[in-house]
């Protein structure tokens, strides 16, 4: 991608007779070379190196380096002195593959799409009943976002103190009959990880599935009610659709937040979490600052990135088409 | 918020927009509150309650009392715990509003060669795992200590430059957002007048953007106060955030002979009262910076 896809936008609040302020190097056949050579003088690049520094800094430098310590056999021992550590090419890969990591992704990728699916229905729903004006609709809104606005690290300190085998949720089982169980531990933990991430996570699809709603012309609505359209044909025929972008672009960004998920699973269950909710984020963190194989946990982590890369660039490519849109719209 | 939304939500008012029969919309409003109030009460009545009575497994109390506030602050270090996160996160919000700023600014007006790459970056940066992140750092910082002599790990500016690694281009990326809907003229009137960009930039766009420089803050002193990954590794008791000592003290009350589920309700509800009132306050911004952002 070069940036010729953006050049060719008009340039915000400059003359006609100026050329594309967008050209990179100048090297347009555009009139007034001396036009724009003050453009070019007046673009300020030197304004990017102060978070153009920093951000090398902090993030490009370490995203190279979890590179490498990938390939070397770095554990407590050789972390004194990492330069030194023996580099082993491939074989932490091989290692994480050979030590649950399929098992951990499978995890992941499960919980993860599951948590998704079932957050659709409720978020639309919720945007839905929340789209017409009533009174007391600003409360209703604000209560649906409270789940969201509430850290993570306070939803599963609340949720691990409900569901504790002498907790409030077992406590009303056994009223209703039922015996409640284990929820923190063995198989059913898998579930409990998902419910509660649906519970803290379903406001996200209908903060974007609002927002889409809003979007959608008055005169669509006009001319279903004036077609006579009853509100269940309206709904899936007329406004549905216009949810599909934004929700599907929603469900996106959803499912790559549930995946990289560490503090819900880290703070329900602790560390090392049951095998059944040992997903990636847990098992690197684990592999590395409990088991301090730190080489090995970064060829964890790249997987797992690789495994992120796949609707990070789905996302990137619909998000493409937003740069353009706002580029166009001025 | 755009102006575009705004018109939207006005027109879209009215009988003729109705999308449900009023009782399926009674209906699926409360069943909706009732998920999520349900055990939000449940937490208020529990903080108002005794461990006994918490433990007992009553919903309501017997007894209301708020002892559970104030004997919260002896049995767990929260108050430490919140200072630094407030230090951290605080620092961590005027850097990345700050640098932020001026870094969308450029990315915004100006064409280079590079600058798609950049803004992708800035995007996919936010969806890169905390724990590649966290790895590196890690070694980073404890071979700082090795190497030069300085102690990184568990001071409280080792996790501020930590917090940088995800804050900084979430910032970033909410001010291009925004940036990108200001009209260009009244700075090019200012750059013919002769004005520089030093000028431009102090007396036009950041008075003109000071609410998104506000929200992309307040995301990233959020982000810093939300986060568990990164301060559990990089925090020693001293230095714990408020996070890290709610998940700390949540883990070893269980041991103990009586668990303290009251005072710990007291406390989770204790970490979340910042977060709430900053929503609040500038809900209409934050909700807005939410979806355009579109990161947590």
């Amino acid at each position: 991608m070069t940036d010729d896809s953006v050049t060719t936008r008009p340039p915000r609040g400059d003359t006609a007779d100026q050329p594309p302020a967008g050209d990179p190097a100048g090297s347009g056949s555009g009139p007034a070379p001396r036009r724009r050579g003050v453009t070019e003088r007046q673009r300020p690049l030197w304004l990017l190196a102060p978070g153009g520094v920093l951000m090398t800094l902090v993030i490009l430098i370490p995203l190279v380096l979890a590179f490498y310590i990938s390939l070397i056999d770095l554990d407590q021992y050789t972390l004194r002195r990492w330069l030194q550590a023996p580099f082993i090419g491939g074989q932490n890969f091989v290692e994480a593959f050979q030590s649950g990591l399929l098992h951990s992704i499978w995890i992941s990728v499960s919980f993860a799409v599951l948590s998704t699916v079932v957050t659709i229905p409720l978020g639309v729903a919720a945007a839905i009943v929340t789209q017409n004006a009533y009174r007391g609709r600003a409360w209703v809104r604000a209560t649906f976002l409270i789940p969201y606005v509430l850290p993570s690290f306070v939803v599963a300190t609340v949720w691990r103190t409900m569901l504790q085998p002498d907790g409030i949720v077992n406590a009303w089982l056994a009223k209703l009959g039922v015996t409640g169980g284990l929820w923190l531990s063995g198989p059913r933990s898998y579930w409990t990880l998902i419910l509660v991430e649906i519970w803290a996570a379903w406001p996200f699809i209908y903060l974007m599935a609002l927002a889409a709603l809003q979007g959608v012309d008055g005169e669509v609505h006009e001319a279903s009610a004036i077609d006579g359209a009853s509100w269940w044909p309206k709904l899936t025929h007329v406004i549905l659709p216009y949810l599909r972008g934004p929700v599907l672009l929603a469900c996106l960004l959803a499912t790559l937040n549930h995946i990289n998920n560490f503090t819900l699973p880290f703070v329900l269950f602790g560390a090392p979490a049951p095998d059944d909710v040992n997903v990636m984020p847990m098992l690197v963190y684990v592999t590395s600052f409990q088991s301090l194989r730190f080489g090995l946990s970064a060829a964890m982590a790249i997987v797992s990135l690789l495994l992120i890369a796949i609707p990070l660039f789905a996302y990137l490519r619909a998000l493409r088409l937003d740069v353009h849109e706002d580029g166009g719209r001025k | 918020m755009t102006a575009a939304t705004m018109r939207g939500r006005r027109t879209a008012a009215g009988e003729a927009h109705r999308l449900l029969p009023r009782p399926l919309l009674v209906i699926v409003t409360v069943a909706l509150c009732a998920l999520v109030l349900v055990p939000i009460l449940y937490i208020l009545l529990a903080s108002l309650n005794t461990d006994v009575g918490v433990a007992e497994g009553q919903f309501w109390p017997s007894t209301f009392s708020g002892t559970s506030y104030t004997r919260i602050w002896t049995t767990a270090d929260l108050s430490s715990g919140i200072l630094n996160s407030l230090l951290v996160c605080g620092f961590v919000a005027i850097a990345s509003a700050l640098l932020g700023t001026i870094t969308a600014y450029v990315l915004v007006r100006f064409m280079f060669v590079g600058r798609l790459t950049i803004l992708r970056g800035l995007v996919g940066l936010q969806s890169v795992p905390d724990t590649l992140m966290l790895l590196p750092v890690f070694v980073l910082f404890s071979s700082a200590g090795n190497y030069l002599g300085i102690a990184v790990i568990g001071t409280r500016w080792g996790l501020f430059v930590a917090y940088l690694t995800f804050a900084l281009p979430f910032s970033t990326w909410v001010m291009v957002t925004y940036l990108r809907g200001l009209p260009g003229e009244l700075e090019e009137a200012a750059r013919m007048d002769g004005a520089t960009t030093l000028i431009i930039l102090s007396r036009i766009i950041i008075p003109l953007s000071l609410p998104a420089i506000v929200v992309s803050g307040i995301f990233a002193f959020l982000l810093g106060w939300n986060d568990v990954l990164f301060a559990s590794v990089l925090t020693r008791p001293e230095t714990h955030t408020a996070a890290v000592a709610l998940q700390v003290f949540g883990t070893t009350q269980e041991g103990g002979a009586l668990p303290v589920y009251s005072q710990l309700m007291a406390a989770a509800l204790i970490c979340a009262v910042p977060v709430v009132l900053l929503y609040m306050l500038f809900q209409r911004y934050l909700v807005g910076g939410l979806t355009a952002g579109g990161v947590k």
